[in-house]
């Protein structure tokens, strides 16, 4: 059965960065890995002198299945007031990359790719040459499997399940220690005043004639015997109790 | 010479070989003075250090992971428990980004941006004032702790009355906000401007001038400029190397050029430096409050009326069978986002906060990739530790500023 | 240290005055994980005060604490850490777990995240909030402090 949650068939793009509406948030470029390296240098030599992040993104449907963001900003490297840092330029050089192709390391550019690079490596399984510390960041070490990639289910293979808590297989019967002696000590107090009242006023029913009982009501006084009648469950929200 | 490898527990350290006097010292991930789950394995030659790698990921969350599986409106939820001193500048940029992607960045009332700006701004003062506290906790002033947790209770007072919650208040929405400020809230900020000034008077007179932490702080943890900026700086640690970056002026956003307000730079960039232009950003913050506090005084919409993105007002959903209509598709499966790719920044108290935000035409994010600025302003300890005593890396790690929840996400 | 389990006749008054008086000087150990760790340090400010219960000091060493605030989501990383501080904490102790996600896993069922400390290590107290408000944690507490005049320790179940 189809779920409203579903999208319509053929309304979802596989390449969003092809068909992306026009936003003026940076000039974008796309690479291929061999070019990459290339063209960072030339950025940076231009004025993009910050690498302001490495991410990935995985198209599962599409060829090359992932995407390596570079975004660089043009900042000064000097002391440099407001009116000098200005409006810096963005640029966003995206580098397509298939699963097992490898991709050159841009530390030697800029120091900060480093624990990025490890990131992307750690999340979504590529690799980056002649970095100098290729192992996870995020995951365990021993972690197997890259998490962010789209065929990674979300809660993990079954042999990374945990448990779940304790309390929520156990009844709500046997938790709970009451708010204060006082608290709890009342409450008693209020139900055997309530049960008295009860019995009393049923005894007193019970010699009356019984008219107009509704079907779903419970037993009436005449037929139940007092002990049914002191358990059966008490209302304390009547107005003699509130 | 020591060679260190990360040993496959996930959490100790072996040292693999050592044939000289120095020492491997792993600080973490469970420590008084690391803000939060960082280890930092330190090789240490008496008391200097000779190498540093903080090891990160003890709180990977996998936040960006959970927004894939969420509606767009729903992903706000998990996004705002990255920087979890400053939840609603996560939530601002996050949703900025949207818009921009929906093309509707441009029909955002002007009371909805105007309350944006004033909770950045409130959010901005009770980041730094945590960053003062337990900055100060690190070196042993305990007093300054207690006045600027009073400082962000009344911050956080006005978040609970705007949003619900103390942190994570889950205000802002596609096209504006959840709903308009409370009956009340004016006179509260009203209060919490009133007790700033004598507030920052008594934290600069207890910290400021105080001999033993301007000894303690004064050319520690030294970063200039051109480093700073190769090694991803951006934010209060950028503007101490002397470099006046500022995400609200070189990109403004959310109506943030309609407000007078300066940049505060220094040119030292030590610890010091970065202690001074944290301050100075706290005072910048409340002159944009006190602005944007004149503005709010005029009524108006505080969220856009094209009911495509937002809910309609609840008393019409019993009146208007459209509008009813509108609500359940809206809550039951969210609006579609067309197809596309933005990057948003904004200014968050540690630097450039960016989403990179992908569309694939469908109801829920293709990718959220956070450019966390937490991560790369830890990353540069490795560079700044080098040299320095063993006890100023709890000073270092201080001035540096990061938030767990971003650094692993 | 088992107070009194054993019921020696004479030793039932002590035993009283020697629980009220563990109960009066609960030392959390700093397990600061993620956003409440923030709420838990907002506890300790003048607002709440969490040292009128006795919780003067918050000690960094496993060895001198004796009640364990879980506060944060525990990762998959963090996981054998925390069991290790455990392991590491002296008897008596005691554990709060404090919040949505050290209870239960909170909002991230995923790949990352321990669905619930308890899994780990054997909670006393489970505080519900994402983040619970100060006030929560000093009613856990509270509840921490009823605990141990009643004798108990790890194990038993109880809300805030």
């Amino acid at each position: 059965m189809p779920s409203s949650q579903t999208p319509p068939p053929g309304s979802t793009a596989v390449d969003p960065t092809a068909v992306r509406p026009t936003i003026a948030d940076a000039r974008i470029l796309r690479v291929t890995p061999d070019a990459l390296i290339a063209t960072l240098r030339e950025l940076k030599a231009q004025g993009f002198s910050q690498l302001t992040d490495i991410g990935g993104v995985d198209y599962l449907e599409r060829e090359p299945r992932f995407d390596v963001v570079y975004h660089l900003l043009a900042l000064p490297t000097r002391e440099s007031s407001i009116g000098d840092v200005g409006a810096p330029a963005r640029v966003r050089v995206l580098c397509g990359v298939d699963v097992d192709q490898e991709v050159p390391t841009a530390v030697a550019l800029w120091p900060a790719a480093d624990w990025a690079e490890r990131e992307v490596f750690d999340l979504f399984g590529i690799r980056f040459q002649d970095h100098p510390d290729m192992r996870r960041i995020q995951m365990p070490d021993d972690w197997e499997g890259y998490p962010l990639r789209k065929d990674y289910p979300l809660r993990g293979p079954a042999s990374e399940r945990t448990p779940r808590p304790s309390f929520a297989l156990k009844s709500n019967v046997a938790a709970g220690t009451p708010a204060s002696g006082r608290a709890a000590a009342a409450l008693q107090k209020q139900l055997l005043e309530a049960r008295s009242r009860e019995v009393k006023t049923a005894a007193e029913a019970g010699r009356t004639a019984q008219t107009g009982v509704h079907p779903g009501a419970s037993v009436t006084a005449g037929d139940a015997s007092a002990k049914e009648l002191a358990e059966r469950p008490v209302n304390l929200n009547t107005k003699d109790n509130a | 010479m020591s060679t260190i490898a990360p040993s496959t527990a996930g959490y100790a350290v072996d040292v693999v070989e050592s044939t000289d006097g120095r020492m491997v010292l792993s600080m973490g991930p469970q420590h008084p003075s690391t803000h939060g789950v960082l280890q930092v394995i330190t090789e240490i030659e008496g008391e200097i250090v000779t190498k540093a790698s903080p090891e990160i990921g003890y709180l990977h969350t996998g936040i960006e992971k959970s927004a894939e599986n969420l509606f767009w409106s729903q992903a706000s939820t998990v996004i705002e428990r990255m920087d979890y001193l400053s939840p609603l500048t996560n939530a601002l940029c996050y949703y900025l980004a949207v818009e921009k992607l929906l093309g509707i960045d441009g029909q955002i009332p002007e009371r909805a941006q105007q309350i944006r700006v004033l909770l950045s701004e409130l959010s901005r003062i009770a980041s730094h004032c945590v960053w003062l506290g337990t900055g100060g906790i690190d070196l042993g002033a305990l007093t300054g702790f207690f006045y600027a947790f009073d400082l962000r209770e009344r911050i956080l007072d006005l978040f609970e009355a705007s949003g619900g919650a103390r942190m994570h208040p889950n205000y802002l929405r596609v096209g504006g906000l959840a709903q308009d400020l409370p009956k009340g809230f004016l006179d509260k900020l009203d209060g919490v401007i009133a007790m700033y000034e004598p507030r920052m008077r008594d934290l600069r007179g207890l910290l400021q001038k105080n001999p033993i932490l301007q000894d303690r702080m004064i050319d520690v943890g030294i970063l200039e400029a051109e480093d700073a900026v190769a090694w991803g700086m951006t934010g209060p640690i950028l503007r101490a190397a002397g470099i006046a970056y500022d995400v609200r002026k070189a990109f403004p956003y959310s109506g943030y050029d309609r407000y007078e307000f300066d940049v505060p730079t220094r040119t030292e960039g030590d610890a010091y430096a970065r202690f001074l232009v944290r301050l100075d950003e706290m005072d910048e913050a409340m002159r944009i409050i006190r602005q944007v506090r004149k503005e709010l005084d005029t009524p108006g919409n505080w969220q856009m009326t094209d009911t495509k993105f937002a809910p309609p007002p609840k008393e019409t959903i019993a009146l208007s069978m459209e509008a009813l209509i509108h609500h359940f598709k809206l809550v039951s499966e969210s609006f579609r986002v067309p197809a596309g790719d933005v990057y948003q920044a904004v200014e968050g108290p540690r630097g450039e906060l960016g989403y990179y935000v992908v569309s694939n035409g469908d109801n829920r994010p293709w990718r959220v990739r956070t450019r966390p600025p937490s991560m790369y302003n830890l990353q540069v300890l490795k560079k700044i530790a080098l040299g320095e005593l063993i006890a100023d890396m709890v000073v270092m790690i201080g001035s540096l500023d990061p938030v767990f929840g971003e650094v692993d996400r | 240290m088992a107070l009194g389990s054993g019921g020696d006749f004479l030793l039932t008054t002590v035993d009283s005055v020697a629980r009220w008086a563990q109960s009066s000087s609960v030392w959390p150990l700093t397990m600061g994980l993620a956003c409440c760790a923030i709420e838990m340090m907002t506890a300790t400010a003048p607002e709440y005060d969490i040292a009128r219960l006795g919780s003067e000091v918050f000690r960094a060493s496993p060895r001198q604490a004796d009640l364990m605030i879980v506060s944060g989501r525990v990762s998959k990383k963090m996981g054998p850490i925390v069991k290790r501080l455990y392991d590491q904490m002296a008897d008596p102790k005691w554990v709060i777990s404090m919040g949505a996600c050290a209870s239960s896993g909170g909002v991230f069922d995923n790949y990352a995240i321990i669905q619930g400390v308890d899994t780990v290590i054997p909670v006393d107290v489970y505080v519900p909030g994402c983040p619970p408000t100060p006030d929560g944690l000093l009613y856990a507490v509270n509840l921490i402090q009823q605990q141990i005049k009643q004798g108990g320790r790890g194990g038993i179940l109880a809300r805030a």
